[in-house]
């Protein structure tokens, strides 16, 4: 017979004895123990909140006050105390929302747009961008002014964007403002797309809010291949190859041979997007889960057949975000406008800068600022539309350039930004003169060619993304430079990162499997039972469970 | 399709899966990546660590050697005096040795007294010093000090050439290289980076390249000088200067043989080797002749125990030109990874590592330094590997016992669980492998080991003081050799 006793003893077996510390544990917040979606108290967690909320699924307020509270702790068991900072910023976002909708003098409308702009973006420039300007000062001018010790809370540019696509969609009176503050702070706060994205925006889903919750066997399965793949992607191929290969690598580029810099930059650029992918995909999914439906953020990029298309299939919600508040913001197509101007016209002065004090040391930063201005300058002086595309061209370079500093403070990822925007322009004049390239329907062999050259050229632009500063990035490249071909010596590599390689490759193939593959997949997968579905997700938690445990595999250097 | 409400059977798939993953657990392997071995053949690591590790079959620790060892923990060191001057006593536990680098502290003390003197400082280790790092940072703190231009002694060719700062070296792809990492007869004997070089091609010219680096103390290159070995053949060099070239001539008579490329300080040089067939070359000195100069002697993949093959008679050759007065040993990284955890034969190894280094250098101090902390992921954690202390503490056992200084960089840099610490500082100290320093945390190591050497020298400074300052000895003093002893069983209870 199976006493008490019994099952207590087996749960001590395999868990352990619960004490009060491990209690508070998941309660407290930790800076070393994010609530990570895969993380194993994220899913006690979740199974908890998710039973009672399907009994709530009847009710309104209850139910959004529910899920408020989830989402505040889980935003406090990533941030500490600056869930206070979420909070406040919501208030003063719906306030300035609610005055913007009443107000009917245009001219008025558009000064508390003013206010709100630059207040979320003051708090979004102290916490995330302070530092970088006292030091950019400091370097520029000698300065001596003392860095600030600021935390960066997690997902504060995620939130502040979407809080500003509500204040600007009021202001452009594309949606109508939620019935009270307890319906906002749901919209800001739901937790599967806080502090990662997807960026919701408010007119996909202010709507759902006010649907009668419901819950499909469609819904659910979309759900659960979605978290299944994101879980497999993020913590298995990403995690994995980042940790024991990639930052390895990173850290100390010259140490290794030109072959492994090839190799860490192609693993970098599969472990971000099965990193970022994989988190969005199980954000969605879990929002699916919910009953909720957030826009897909990532169509397997890397099958883009041009630089143009790749932006469509890359964090697809932010570079929305992008077109529809900033591009357009500073004029889109159609006219010239003083922000427009003023980035690039910064950034090239910069680069020219840069290429003069540094001409006695090396001739090639001059080269390299006087090509990319050419280029820029080609990019539009032989368009047969001169006057629209030099603005249109201004306009996108603005774009990515601050684009590229969202995604972090520094100068790496301003130079990974207007690499993308040169692309894009020279694209642009491409498809001029080459207008029968422009719907994709060419044969298989320009296919597989554009979608290799674009490929390799967002890997060279991710080695200035992944890179801790300038220097290394172009250790890196420097290094690749170098390379030559040694058969013999590449498979002792691969043979020692055995793992590593079988994981990337598993990445790249499934990345760039027919879609009618992952289609079929999907079908089985909709038709199987119930319990051989929870078994599915079961397994793929042990495979993280096992991956998270793997020792990590010692360093190795290589004698040629 | 079915429209109605699926909350509860979606709940009951989560729920189910999380049933499923706790059976799943039960009956599969924990791991789902094998810690395969690797084909050693193309993988960096010195030959004679391989042998010993294979030899070293039967080791299981008993509670009677850790009883054992915790008393020797406690056991008081007691010197005796040497020059008159006897450091404190010290526990095993806490043991740095400074007694047994006196011979160092007097030289930096006359050093002090008339800055025209110098002192040399050898520094052998693995990749934890490649690229130059930690030793930079020791080297510069001693210039700062005491003064002294020059990064010392160069290889011809490196690994990590590439990745050092402090002196920049290009070469041609020709050159024919032995290590004494993995070879055991060289054609010709190895020089006391542990390589040697030949410049064997007939058709292509083999040259190599120096450029001085930016740091400070290191931004010339002070009085060049080749060193080769010997040969029964002659052969030529020409040395590019700016747009001189001065052509020499090699006369491969000694064990060692010096060349100088140029008086002063230069900027850049290249060197054309022609004809120099069968010549051991070993590399090119910088030193400006006054103060501290530390050569670097790194090799990725080292455990320090190739070290005991080295010729003493060319070291001897080597230590005439030199002059050394401090043999720094800094290795551990390498023997961290093969499931050992006595270390009773690397002890072993070492021994006669360090007993071969008194052979070739004579009346140097030698320092061991120990290994760094180092990380493992046990279950979902990193921790400091279950290697680290054992190793450690038989670092420290043999460097009491050949009578050398010691630096416990474990202790040193924080002890348990203080790589996963600097990994993860912000901003970072280490690199992802948990093994390896990078720029700054090398620094910082660096800083650390100078001023425990330093701390050493004021302490001898006001033992010196003293010993002035007491009636003056009698005049005869008993041989050095004998007069450095440990008393082990002062303390016994």
């Amino acid at each position: 017979m199976i006493t008490i006793d019994n099952i207590n003893n087996w749960f001590i077996q395999d868990f352990g004895a619960i004490t009060i510390e491990q209690v508070k544990s998941w309660f407290i917040y930790n800076p070393d123990e994010k609530l990570l979606f895969n993380t194993g108290l994220f899913l006690g967690l979740f199974l908890v909140f998710y039973f009672v909320y399907g009994f709530l699924r009847k009710t309104f307020y209850l139910r959004l006050t529910y899920v408020i509270l989830f989402s505040l702790f889980f935003y406090y068991k990533s941030s500490g105390i600056y869930f206070l900072l979420l909070l406040l910023s919501s208030v003063v976002d719906y306030g300035l929302s609610q005055i913007i909708y009443k107000e009917t003098k245009v001219a008025a409308k558009k000064i508390y747009l003013v206010i709100s702009v630059i207040l979320n973006l003051g708090l979004l420039g102290y916490f995330k961008y302070m530092n970088f300007m006292i030091g950019t000062y400091n370097d520029m001018f000698n300065g001596h002014f003392k860095f600030h010790d600021i935390f960066l809370p997690v997902g504060i540019s995620f939130y502040t964007f979407q809080s500003m696509s509500y204040i600007i969609e009021i202001y452009r009176e594309e949606i109508k403002p939620t019935k009270n503050y307890i319906e906002y702070l749901f919209f800001v706060s739901f937790f599967p797309q806080l502090v990662a994205g997807p960026i919701v925006r408010a007119k996909d889903f202010l709507p759902q809010i006010y649907q009668k919750l419901n819950l499909t066997k469609q819904d659910v399965n979309n759900a659960l291949f979605l978290i299944i793949g994101g879980l497999i992607k993020k913590t298995v191929i990403s995690n994995y190859i980042s940790v024991n290969f990639v930052d390895r690598v990173f850290d100390t580029p010259l140490t290794y041979t030109s072959f492994e810099n090839l190799m860490a930059s192609y693993g970098y650029a599969i472990q971000i997007y099965c990193d970022f992918s994989g988190y969005s995909d199980m954000a969605i999914g879990i929002a699916l889960l919910l009953g909720f439906k957030l826009p897909a953020n990532f169509r397997t990029p890397y099958k883009s057949t041009s630089i143009t298309d790749f932006w469509r299939r890359w964090h697809i919600s932010l570079s929305t975000w992008l077109k529809d508040f900033l591009y357009i913001s500073i004029g889109g197509n159609r006219e010239g406008s003083f922000a427009g101007f003023l980035f690039p016209s910064l950034f090239f002065f910069g680069l020219l800068l840069w290429g003069i004090t540094s001409y006695n040391t090396s001739i090639i930063p001059l080269i390299v600022a006087f090509g990319s201005i050419l280029l820029f300058c080609l990019s539009f002086l032989f368009s047969s539309k001169r006057k629209q595309t030099l603005v249109t061209n201004f306009n996108l370079f603005t774009t990515m350039l601050l684009g590229g500093l969202w995604h972090g403070a520094g100068a790496q990822f301003i130079v990974w930004g207007a690499l993308h925007g040169l692309a894009l322009a020279v694209h642009k004049i491409f498809l001029e003169f080459f207008p029968s390239k422009k719907d994709g329907k060419s044969n298989f062999l320009w296919r597989f060619f554009s979608i290799l050259i674009t490929f390799h050229f967002v890997v060279f632009c991710w080695i200035f993304f992944r890179a801790r500063d300038f220097e290394t990035a172009l250790q890196v490249i420097n290094n690749i430079g170098q390379l030559t071909f040694e058969p013999q010596n590449w498979k002792a590599i691969v043979l020692g990162y055995k793992n590593v390689f079988l994981l990337m490759l598993f990445g790249y193939v499934w990345h760039f499997l027919p879609e009618v593959i992952t289609d079929k997949m999907k079908l089985v997968f909709d038709n199987t039972p119930l319990l051989i579905k929870a078994i599915i997700l079961g397994f793929v938690y042990w495979i993280v469970y096992a991956t998270a445990v793997a020792g990590s595999q010692p360093f190795i250097y290589f004698q040629f | 399709m079915n429209t109605k409400s699926y909350f509860f059977q979606s709940f009951a798939i989560v729920a189910l899966a999380f049933v499923a993953f706790i059976g799943f657990k039960q009956i599969l392997p924990d791991k789902i990546f094998s810690d395969s071995k690797i084909d050693s053949k193309n993988v960096l690591i010195d030959s004679l660590l391989l042998e010993s590790v294979a030899k070293d079959s039967l080791s299981l620790k008993s509670d009677s050697i850790e009883e054992s060892e915790r008393r020797l923990g406690q056991q008081k060191i007691v010197y005796d005096a040497s020059e008159g001057i006897e450091f404190p006593s010290e526990t095993f536990d806490n043991y740095k040795g400074y007694q047994y680098l006196i011979s160092f502290y007097e030289k930096l003390y006359q050093l002090e007294q008339n800055p025209q003197r110098h002192v040399r400082i050898a520094y052998y280790g693995d990749s934890m010093t490649d690229g130059d790092l930690i030793v930079q940072d020791v080297r510069n703190n001693y210039q700062d000090r005491f003064g002294g231009n020059g990064v010392g002694f160069v290889s011809i060719t490196s690994e990590s050439a590439a990745s050092r700062g402090s002196v920049k070296a290009t070469y041609s792809k020709n050159w024919k290289t032995q290590s004494y990492l993995n070879v055991k007869r060289p054609a010709s004997p190895f020089g006391v980076n542990g390589h040697v070089f030949f410049a064997n091609d007939q058709t292509n010219p083999t040259w190599v390249q120096y450029e001085a680096g930016l740091p400070k103390h290191t931004t010339t290159l002070d009085n060049p000088t080749l060193f080769y070995g010997r040969s029964s053949k002659r052969g030529n060099v020409n040395f590019i200067i700016g747009k001189d070239t001065l052509k020499k001539s090699l006369s491969p008579n000694n064990l060692v043989n010096t060349l100088k490329v140029t008086s002063g300080s230069i900027k850049a040089f290249k060197a054309n080797f022609i004809h120099a067939d069968s010549i051991p070359i070993y590399g090119f000195n910088f030193d400006n002749g006054i103060g501290v100069h530390v050569d670097n002697f790194s090799q990725r993949g080292n455990s320090g125990l190739p070290i005991s093959m080295f010729d003493a008679s060319v070291m001897q050759a080597f230590d005439n030109n030199l002059k050394y007065d401090l043999i720094v040993l800094h290795y551990g990284t390498n023997v961290l990874n093969y499931g050992t955890k006595n270390y009773f034969w690397y002890e072993k190894g070492m021994t006669k590592t360090v007993n071969k280094i008194k052979e070739s250098f004579p009346g140097v101090s030698i320092l061991i330094v120990s290994t760094a902390d180092k990380s493992t992921k046990y279950d979902l954690e990193m921790k400091t590997d279950s290697a680290v202390v054992p190793l450690m503490k038989a670092q420290k056992k043999y460097a009491l016992e050949t009578e050398s200084g010691f630096v416990n960089l474990y202790t040193l840099m924080g002890g348990d669980g203080s790589m996963v610490k600097w990994v993860d500082e912000s901003p970072a100290k280490a690199n992802k492998d948990y093994t390896h320093f990078n720029q700054r945390g090398a620094r910082a190591i660096g800083n650390l080991l100078y001023s425990q050497l330093n701390n050493g020298y004021e302490q001898y400074k006001i033992l010196r003081q003293k010993r002035e300052t007491s009636v003056r000895p009698k005049a005869i003093r008993k041989p050095k050799a004998d007069s450095v002893s440990v008393e082990k069983d002062s303390v016994n209870e």
